[in-house]
């Protein structure tokens, strides 16, 4: 199996979709000549040419407006937003057309729109946001938000081949940063959650960029036994990988790089509160970013994201009670 | 174990209360003490949650909710001593349940002996008077259980499902909380802490006849001069002590005891219960049941003039459960129980009385007792009869004496043999030496010449 980045993953991903299925093509600002502006589709006109590796208009409600309706006549369009914080402009054709198509007229949406996202270098309040819960939010809609090489590769394509819209959470923090290797063949991650590190003593429940931050901070906490859970889809939620970890460790972080309120950690600590409530020995713990924009400044950046000395310490505070 | 959903009907969410009584804890009691609530007003409850302890004079017990809900009204305080059925408290069941509907005792309609508390004088009393708090914000918690520890969902859920009483818990989390740590370690039997449930077992006794050096004498204690007397702890008997006090004088105002000793060579016993791998309790527990189908007339009650033989032997263990004083459990029908049997029978009983998991049954309808000391070494007593039976055998250390043996030429020896002291004390209003004779010399035989 080769070793490639997270980057490359996607980028492997896409192209073997091209490859295998004539009705996938990839759309988006700058991805087609240039490449894309992370380098996702670099060389992909070359190989399938415009009509497949679509340039579009600086107009996010077109793009995703144009997918839907390909999609509806059985295309399988893959959106790129530049930036996950672009999402807002086409949100309207996103939640309101794509998401309850079904619903209203039985027809199938299967787009996926991918959404790099996440902060950590400098990006500011325009180019750092993490928007997933906004579509949790909205019925009809997928969302997933993988951590690792193989998993980015396994879950694009399973939210290609999935009949409804996903929405593909792509952490441009991880982008070259995270590596592994990577099955060659097409594959499809389930859109289950993960058990990065098992654990028994408490388990910090995390997806995306965090799930590294989770394995930095509790490789020792005084010798605690810490599970980490890597959600891998946020919709679907996983809720029996969710209450197992809680029924077996009984204390519970959540982290989320998303502002504080209502963000996806929210309806996972709701969930345990619920349905976990006997098998707790602590508060449930919630480890994110507090309700302010993304700061350019490097230190301010790095004081509102949720870091490695803030989910460890966290969890040696809970880990006392 | 799921979450406890209810999905609450908007339209009939009035719900109602369902009263918890004092229970029957055996036909012949009528009244009980409230030792501790172990919940306070507004606390939310789940059916068969213990919500206080009570201790009546057969047994001390607890007591569980009968329903699910919020506790509403606590009736009866701490100390008090109600009659049988006076409602204790009451609770606020959710949802449009028919009163009474899943077996919820004495439903509202029947009309209970009005819940007045026996000490007319006091109002209500609430939990505590409340302390001048230094600064307003204090919310003082309104919790009458005394230690005042909460318990997270896991930690309770845990405890309930392996009976053990958390208060006796070590907690090792934040403040001593009782963390879901402390609570396995304790069912796992690796706590270090105070006893709960699971812990081992101590003996009923030991066999051994060696003991540990004693530690040296304590420094001369100052004698107790009269106001020089220096009291060190104390206060008024706990009800336990007092219901055995009252026991133990009325026995001997009542019965004629008497008490006969006999030494039985414990050899055969010894081999045999290491092969099986149990006490040598279980072996003279057979032996006494065997002894008693030959001498019924031990196998009796004497009320006054009332004499009465059992065809069943319903033997009593007497089980010390430390400081607090002692216990007898029941194992019914032990004449149809292997040494195996008793021998199980016999821990289990022992270690839920020591849990305090007894239930009245299981301490009522003795037809005989034994009494087993001796793990200090002490090889005598006089036990005192447990009333209405005639006899109680007393079976101490099992101790290595030099005795004379004597072979089948009829030559003396002299051996080293585990030897103990089984003592007998019985009535004589019911029985005569003689008889009592018998029995320990039938004892005697059967322990001695147990199948090797």
């Amino acid at each position: 199996m080769p070793t490639l980045t997270y980057l490359q993953a996607i980028s492997a991903a896409l192209r073997d979709e091209l490859r295998d299925d004539e009705r996938v093509l990839v759309m988006g600002e700058d991805i087609g000549v240039f490449g894309g502006a992370f380098k996702v589709t670099d060389g992909f006109v070359a190989e399938f040419g415009t009509d497949r590796v679509m340039d579009t208009p600086l107009a996010e409600s077109a793009i995703i407006g144009c997918a839907i309706g390909a999609a509806v006549v059985g295309m399988r369009p893959v959106c790129e937003m530049q930036f996950a914080d672009f999402i807002s402009c086409g949100f309207d054709q996103l939640v309101n057309v794509a998401g309850k198509m079904h619903y209203r007229q039985d027809l199938a949406v299967p787009i996926t729109v991918r959404l790099p996202s996440g902060g950590g270098f400098s990006g500011g309040p325009f180019h750092s946001q993490n928007p997933e819960a906004l579509f949790m939010h909205s019925p009809g809609i997928k969302v997933v938000a993988p951590s690792t090489a193989e998993d980015a590769k396994g879950l694009l394509h399973a939210a290609i081949r999935d009949p409804n819209p996903v929405c593909f959470m792509e952490h441009k923090h991880l982008y070259r940063r995270v590596k592994g290797e990577v099955p060659d063949e097409i594959y499809e991650t389930p859109f289950t959650a993960r058990v990065a590190r098992p654990g028994s003593d408490l388990v910090v429940i995390a997806y995306g960029a965090m799930v590294d931050v989770a394995l930095e901070a509790t490789s020792d906490v005084d010798g605690a036994s810490i599970e980490v859970l890597d959600l891998r889809s946020l919709v679907p939620l996983d809720e029996a990988a969710i209450l197992d970890s809680v029924s077996r460790c009984s204390k519970v972080v959540i982290v989320d790089e998303a502002n504080m309120t209502c963000a996806a950690g929210a309806q996972v600590a709701a969930l345990i509160a619920e349905k976990g409530f006997e098998d707790l020995d602590g508060p449930v713990v919630r480890v994110a970013t507090p309700d302010v924009p993304i700061p350019f400044s490097p230190p301010l950046e790095q004081a509102v994201l949720p870091g490695v000395d803030r989910v460890k310490e966290a969890c040696r505070d809970l880990l006392a009670y | 174990m799921t979450s406890s959903r209810t999905e609450s009907d908007s339209t009939t969410g009035a719900g109602h209360v369902i009263d918890v009584t004092m229970p029957q804890m055996g036909v012949s009691v009528a009244e009980g003490t409230i030792v501790g609530w172990r919940v306070g007003v507004g606390d939310t409850i789940v059916a068969e949650q213990p919500i206080c302890d009570i201790s009546t004079d057969k047994i001390d017990t607890e007591v569980p909710a009968p329903a699910s809900g919020v506790v509403a009204e606590i009736l009866v305080d701490v100390d008090q001593t109600v009659e049988v059925g006076t409602v204790m408290a009451r609770i606020a069941v959710e949802g449009g349940a028919a009163p009474g509907g899943d077996g919820a005792p004495a439903g509202p309609a029947e009309p209970v002996a009005p819940a007045e508390p026996a000490a007319p004088a006091e109002p209500a009393a609430p939990a505590a008077a409340p302390e001048p708090s230094a600064g307003g914000a204090d919310r003082a918690p309104a919790r009458s259980h005394s230690p005042g520890r909460r318990y997270s969902p896991v930690v309770a859920r845990i405890a309930a499902e392996h009976g053990i009483d958390l208060s006796s818990v070590e907690g090792t989390g934040r403040g001593g909380r009782v963390r879901k740590q402390d609570v396995l370690a304790v069912v796992n039997g690796t706590s270090n802490g105070r006893a709960g449930g699971a812990v081992e077992d101590p003996p009923l006794h030991i066999e051994s006849p060696y003991r540990p050096d004693p530690p040296a004498p304590a420094p001369a204690q100052k004698a107790p001069a009269g106001a020089d007397a220096v009291v060190t702890g104390g206060g008024t008997l706990s009800r336990m002590r007092r219901t055995i006090g009252e026991r133990m004088k009325q026995s001997l105002d009542t019965a004629a005891t008497c008490t006969t000793w006999i030494e039985v060579d414990m050899s055969r016993v010894e081999a045999a219960r290491v092969k099986l791998g149990v006490t040598a309790l279980a072996f003279v527990a057979r032996a006494t049941v065997d002894a008693l189908r030959e001498h019924p007339a031990l196998n009796a009650w004497l009320n006054g003039e009332d004499y009465a033989r059992h065809e069943f032997v319903n033997l009593g263990i007497a089980v010390s459960l430390g400081e607090d004083g002692l216990i007898v459990p029941v194992i019914h029908n032990a004449h149809e129980l292997s040494v195996e049997g008793l021998a199980a029978r016999i821990r289990d009983m022992a270690r839920r009385a020591r849990a305090r998991e007894l239930s009245a049954d299981d301490v009522l309808g003795g037809t005989f007792t034994i009494t087993n000391p001796g793990q200090y070494g002490s090889i005598m007593a006089t036990p005192i009869i447990n009333q209405p039976q005639v006899g109680i055998l007393d079976f101490e250390a099992v101790v290595k004496r030099p005795v004379v043996v004597t072979d089948s030429d009829g030559n003396d020896s002299i051996a080293i043999r585990p030897m103990t002291i089984l003592g007998l004390s019985w009535d004589h209003r019911a029985l005569d030496g003689a008889l009592s004779a018998q029995f320990l010399a039938t004892l005697k035989r059967r322990l001695e010449t147990l199948p090797s």
